[in-house]
């Protein structure tokens, strides 16, 4: 049974379509791309998914759970985490606090027990701190733990922001343009890193641009233009339309 | 090295400890009744702007009905001591719990508007408050307001001097640091902070984000209305000219002066600025909040994040 499927999402904006009856499904332990245009409707579909939005119509559902158009801290709690195509990492505050808050939900520590059972509170409270530690072990930013985030360079904001999103152990992360603004080595470590989270079990939806990146990364692609789906297929199958090539070609003409 | 010391977790809490002892011996050394009221004045203030700052600092709600919350507190305890034969603790209770009940009911609608607005709300509030307080004689005793505030006993010790009022201010401010100190190091004071950095992300985080404004509204007013029920009993009077706009807006300018956000205890090095600062001037009352302004813009220039503000606060 595939872990995300949705039915039929629109989302329109008042008289605009900008996301048409998509369905897709997401296996657990895959990778699934979404490429398209820009304007063809791949954030305001992640944004239906994870609450941001309310669809207009259509159904998700999550782990065979319907999780359509509940707010998005509910979504965040049933598994579903994402990072967001214009870096919203919490800027004046620690690289450490950032990914701390992105374990909230997972911190098992009711209100009253601040006060009623405080060692247990504190015990949990420092389980997290150690598990965020590794996390940021894991991704290099260990070292810079206590900068405040709007202190690291472009490309490490959009790891912390990854790796804020991996805080609160989601069943399924899902990724808006983590390339953007990135240079060619720093998406060259990203595809790896992200490769390795799939190797070990990480379910994954990303949004992407950049071609080189979504070939080595996905184990499917999806391509969207004008709120709807236009092709799946496998990285190569969709390498070789040429229908998708004119799509995109006409795009970088534009840009 | 000395710093470094300073700086770990022994360290913080030994000049927590040094400072309380400090603060203990205070009315060992200073007699003068005078000086002694200024400093229950700013512990007032200090209790006052804890829990404001939980509201805009952490959590970045702009409160300008913060005196409103603090009369609640005060005429509560007024009314129940002077009028039903209720003893200080219980008043000074239920005080603490109509302040916070009041704002969560103030702090409902933030779930369906946005911040500017929201602060329209609490100025309206404010104002209601105390055109309330001022008209509706028969329960308040309008502009004259309520007098002869008996004097609290605590375990049937009675609080009579200046020296006593000391020592019961500071335990309630030291008792609102440490709870709020308790909340803040866990999972909810960083909700606060994530609401003010970005509440979208925040939301996506699993952060109940309405939930989370009210808890944190309602939990700097319950400290506001345990300032008033100690003003109340203080003074032995209270009157709606305690509770002004004007006194509001002297908090919120006493926390950005002291610096807002994790470091609890900045906005009370802006408490004792603006009370000296006030206490100098008040023979020139008209010219008071002209001086708080350019204190105000003073710090403001030379150190944007507040006199103990972290860095973070500096665009
Ligand atoms: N909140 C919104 N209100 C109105 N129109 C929107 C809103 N969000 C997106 N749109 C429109 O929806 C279309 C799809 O946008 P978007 O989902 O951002 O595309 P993509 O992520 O594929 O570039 C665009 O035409 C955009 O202008
Ligand atoms: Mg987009």
């Amino acid at each position: 049974m595939p872990i995300l499927d949705t039915r039929d999402i629109t989302k329109q904006f008042g008289g605009l379509i900008a996301v048409n009856q998509i369905s897709m499904t997401v296996n657990k332990n895959e990778i699934v791309g979404i490429i398209g245009p820009n304007g063809a409707g791949k954030t305001s579909f992640i944004n239906a998914l994870t609450g941001i939005y309310k669809p207009s119509s259509g159904q998700v559902h999550f782990k065979g759970k319907e999780i359509t158009g509940l707010p998005a801290y509910k979504i965040a709690k049933h598994g579903i985490s994402r990072t967001f195509q214009n870096l919203r990492v919490f800027s004046n505050i620690s690289v450490l606090e950032n990914v701390m808050i992105g374990a909230h939900c997972r911190i098992d520590n009711p209100f009253h027990h601040i006060f009623l059972r405080p060692f247990r509170s504190k015990r949990i409270e420092h389980q997290a701190y150690e598990k965020v530690i590794v996390l940021l072990k894991n991704v290099g930013l260990e070292e810079k733990k206590e900068s405040l985030a709007k202190n690291l360079s472009y490309g490490e904001q959009r790891i912390l922001e990854i790796c804020r999103a991996l805080a609160s152990d989601p069943e399924l992360l899902i990724l808006d343009e983590p390339c953007a603004g990135m240079n060619s080595a720093e998406m060259d470590t990203l595809a790896d890193f992200v490769k390795k989270l799939r190797d070990e079990g990480q379910t994954i939806v990303v949004i992407e641009h950049n071609m080189r990146f979504m070939m080595a990364v996905s184990d499917r692609i999806i391509v969207m233009t004008e709120g709807a789906k236009f092709r799946e297929g496998t990285p190569a199958e969709i390498r070789n339309d040429l229908e998708v090539q004119k799509v995109y070609l006409g795009e970088q003409e534009v840009e | 090295m000395l710093t470094g010391f300073f700086e770990s977790k022994q360290g913080k809490w030994l000049l927590l400890g040094g400072l309380t002892v400090c603060l203990l011996l205070v009315p060992k050394f200073v007699t003068d009744i005078y000086i002694l009221s200024i400093l229950n004045m700013m512990i007032i203030y200090s209790i006052l702007c804890m829990g404001l700052n939980l509201i805009l600092g952490f959590t970045g709600l702009l409160s300008l009905g913060h005196a409103a919350f603090f009369g609640i507190g005060a005429y509560t305890t007024a009314i129940l001591m002077t009028r039903y034969g209720f003893g200080f603790l219980s008043a000074f209770f239920a005080s603490a719990v109509l302040a916070m009940l009041a704002g969560i009911v103030i702090a409902l609608p933030t779930r369906k508007v946005r911040g500017d607005y929201f602060c329209l709300i609490t100025l309206a509030f404010g104002e209601i408050f105390r055109l309330v307080a001022t008209a509706w004689i028969e329960f308040t005793r309008g502009a004259m307001g309520i007098v002869r505030i008996p004097m609290p006993k605590i375990f049937g010790i009675p609080i009579v001097t200046e020296t006593h009022f000391y020592y019961l201010g500071l335990g309630i401010l030291i008792f609102t640091y440490l709870t709020l100190k308790a909340i803040t190091d866990t999972r909810y004071g960083r909700a606060f902070i994530a609401i003010r950095e970005d509440e979208l992300a925040a939301d996506t985080m699993g952060i109940n984000t309405s939930l989370y404004k009210i808890m944190a509204f309602s939990i700097g007013c319950l400290f506001a209305g345990m300032a008033g029920s100690f003003l109340a009993v203080y003074q032995t009077v209270v009157t709606p000219s305690n509770f002004r706009l004007e006194e509001s807006c002297l908090m919120i300018i006493m926390v950005i002066v002291g610096g807002m956000g994790r470091n609890l205890l900045a906005p009370l090095a802006g408490v004792v600025v603006l009370t000296v600062a006030t206490e100098v001037f008040r023979s020139t009352a008209e010219y008071r909040m002209l001086i708080i302004g350019l204190i105000m813009i003073l710090v403001l220039l030379l150190r944007p994040q507040g006199i103990f503000g972290s860095s973070s606060f500096k665009s």
